[in-house]
């Protein structure tokens, strides 16, 4: 447990925000792909941590998480000042492996995904492909950090406001055709049912990945058996479920049960 | 210097303050915050015969002033609680004191668990019967509510175990004292309460329940006045052994069921909140002690007037 300070607590765009705690411990050991999981109030009346995917962190010891303000939680979050701490478990839960040096990473992302998949990005270094899927043009962001980070940015909404009209999957076949001949790698951050697309997709290929998947999550320490997702296994039922907090929340594409 | 020890009848722990199954996974989950060894017991998720997926999710929803849960007791079975690495003997490696809750979905599942319990019982300290989880289809709560099967449910575990047993008592009853009489002359040795209190929550835009299993158990510190009561009424009608629990978040909160007539206590919802929580209540308790200037935590047991 870090006791983390704020440093900047800003609207991002539209409902999204980003925070930054000052928390050295975690910004020093926290691999992309991870979380922390934040008391915002101590109060009663708002009792559970919160996760957060890990977004940025800094040499100073910056720890950055990106937010969209949806609930109790995140409201109270957004009102906190510089200056004002939350205590912070973390960095919690399995990461992202890093690329290998041959490939091309893929990053897909659907929403506030895309947070949680941009320190891959940045430390990545080789470049890459961020797909973005979202709602509406307003709810696509992050795409500036990515570009500025040498990543080929291609979005889609559902509403067609910006990019390509419908969903981030419809993508796929074009990063496929266009980076034919190259080893790709994909990542996954968003949406239950564009995970289980996307791991559809993957699947059906043999194409190798990690998708960050998880369900309502409580403990943040693998305790309490909430935020369970069905992973592939060798029982009668094909599956059992795992901690997204304690064995995930990344888990390799290839693992991830779909169901009808 | 306060004595912390606890006495349970035959069962002696260091302190009086255990962990509540399944909010402690099996322990190792919490050993890397801090030495679960510290604690006056560890009290494991249910273990039944074999392994259990458990419910379907969303499982958990946070309400006002607590959660509802309805994990479903997913768990690895006896086997792989006895002989996995990441059980029983994580527990006995690191040198905690465990209690293991046991469920079954018939009389005589009890019967088999407590039996394989029995058999490699090495750094088992007592089990707790696990009659009043709201949240299975078939067993759970079916055996907590229903006097003459609670009894059975002991009576079955009794003749298969030597080991101190504690039994888990429903609140989403019309009279808990009943049960705890009931439990205790089929041969429990002490009772355990509260379980969660059944509720539901519903999503108001999406009109849909917030649990996958459209009900879920009540807990935190809003359940907390309801169990300090059923601690009281239950430590005045049974001479055997009580362990309180129900939103305890703090030292404080942990004396107040000391008052009413707890032996030890036990802390669930407040490890979600802060993994360090049992040694925060703990030194909450050693502070009243000091503060009042009282030796042991004996003196305190069922001392409101």
């Amino acid at each position: 447990m870090e006791i983390g300070t704020i440093l900047s607590n800003q609207q991002l765009q539209g409902d999204y925000r980003e925070v930054e705690f000052y928390a050295p411990e975690i910004a020093g050991s926290a691999v992309a792909g991870q979380f922390v999981h934040v008391r915002i109030d101590e109060r009663r009346d708002c009792l559970l941590r919160r996760p957060f995917s890990i977004h940025d962190v800094t040499p100073e010891g910056g720890v950055r998480v990106v937010y969209k303000v949806v609930g109790t939680g995140t409201r109270h979050l957004a009102g906190l000042n510089p200056g004002a701490v939350c205590n912070l478990l973390g960095p919690q839960g399995r990461g992202f492996t890093a690329p290998a040096p041959d490939a091309v990473p893929v990053l897909v992302a659907g929403g506030y995904g895309a947070a949680a998949t941009y320190l891959l990005a940045r430390t990545a270094r080789t470049g890459g492909v961020l797909l973005l899927g979202a709602r509406s043009a307003g709810d696509v962001i992050l795409t500036g950090r990515y570009r500025a980070a040498g990543f080929d940015v291609r979005v889609a909404t559902n509403d067609g406001s910006l990019g390509q009209r419908g969903l981030v999957t419809d993508l796929l076949a074009g990063v496929e055709a266009d980076y034919a001949g190259r080893k790709l790698f994909f990542y996954g951050c968003g949406p239950h049912p564009m995970l289980l697309a996307l791991a559809r997709y993957l699947q059906g290929r043999g194409l190798a990945g990690e998708l960050s998947i998880d369900h309502l999550m409580c403990c943040g320490v693998g305790a309490c058996f909430a935020c369970v997702v069905k992973i592939k296994d060798g029982s009668a039922g094909g599956w059992t479920y795992a901690r997204a907090c304690h064995d995930g929340p990344v888990f390799p594409a290839e693992q991830v049960y779909l169901e009808d | 210097m306060v004595d912390l020890t606890c006495r349970l009848g035959g069962l002696v722990l260091k302190n009086p303050v255990l962990t509540a199954s399944g909010t402690f996974g099996y322990g190792a989950e919490y050993h890397r915050y801090y030495d679960i060894a510290r604690l006056g017991a560890v009290v494991v998720k249910g273990i039944r015969l074999t392994p259990s997926p458990g419910n379907p999710t969303p499982r958990v929803a946070e309400v006002t002033g607590g959660m509802l849960n309805a994990i479903g007791l997913q768990g690895p079975g006896v086997e792989a609680f006895l002989h996995d690495e990441h059980y029983l003997p994580f527990l006995r490696s690191v040198g905690a004191t465990v209690i293991v809750n046991l469920w079954g979905t018939s009389i005589a599942e009890y019967g088999e668990v407590a039996a394989r319990l029995e058999a490699e019982k090495e750094g088992i300290a007592a089990l707790e019967i696990n009659i009043s989880c709201p949240n299975v289809k078939h067993g759970g709560v079916a055996f907590g509510t229903d006097r003459k099967l609670a009894a059975e449910v002991v009576r079955t575990v009794r003749r298969a175990t030597s080991l101190p047993l504690i039994t888990k008592l429903s609140p989403n009853v019309s009279n808990i004292a009943d049960f705890a009489e009931e439990v205790v002359a089929a041969g429990s040795d002490m009772v355990s309460l509260i379980n969660t209190i059944t509720g539901m929550a519903i999503d108001i835009e999406r009109r849909r329940f917030k649990l996958a299993n459209r009900t879920g158990g009540l807990s935190g510190p809003a359940v907390k006045p309801v169990a300090v009561r059923m601690v009281y009424e239950v430590a005045q009608r049974v001479s055997v052994p009580v362990i309180g629990m129900g939103g305890i978040m703090t030292g404080e909160d942990a004396v107040e069921f000391l008052l009413a007539g707890a032996d030890a206590v036990a802390v669930g919802t407040a490890n979600f909140v802060d993994p360090e929580a049992p040694l925060k209540v703990l030194a909450g308790i050693e502070r009243y002690l000091e503060r009042h200037q009282l030796k042991s935590v004996s003196e305190l047991v069922g001392a409101v007037r």
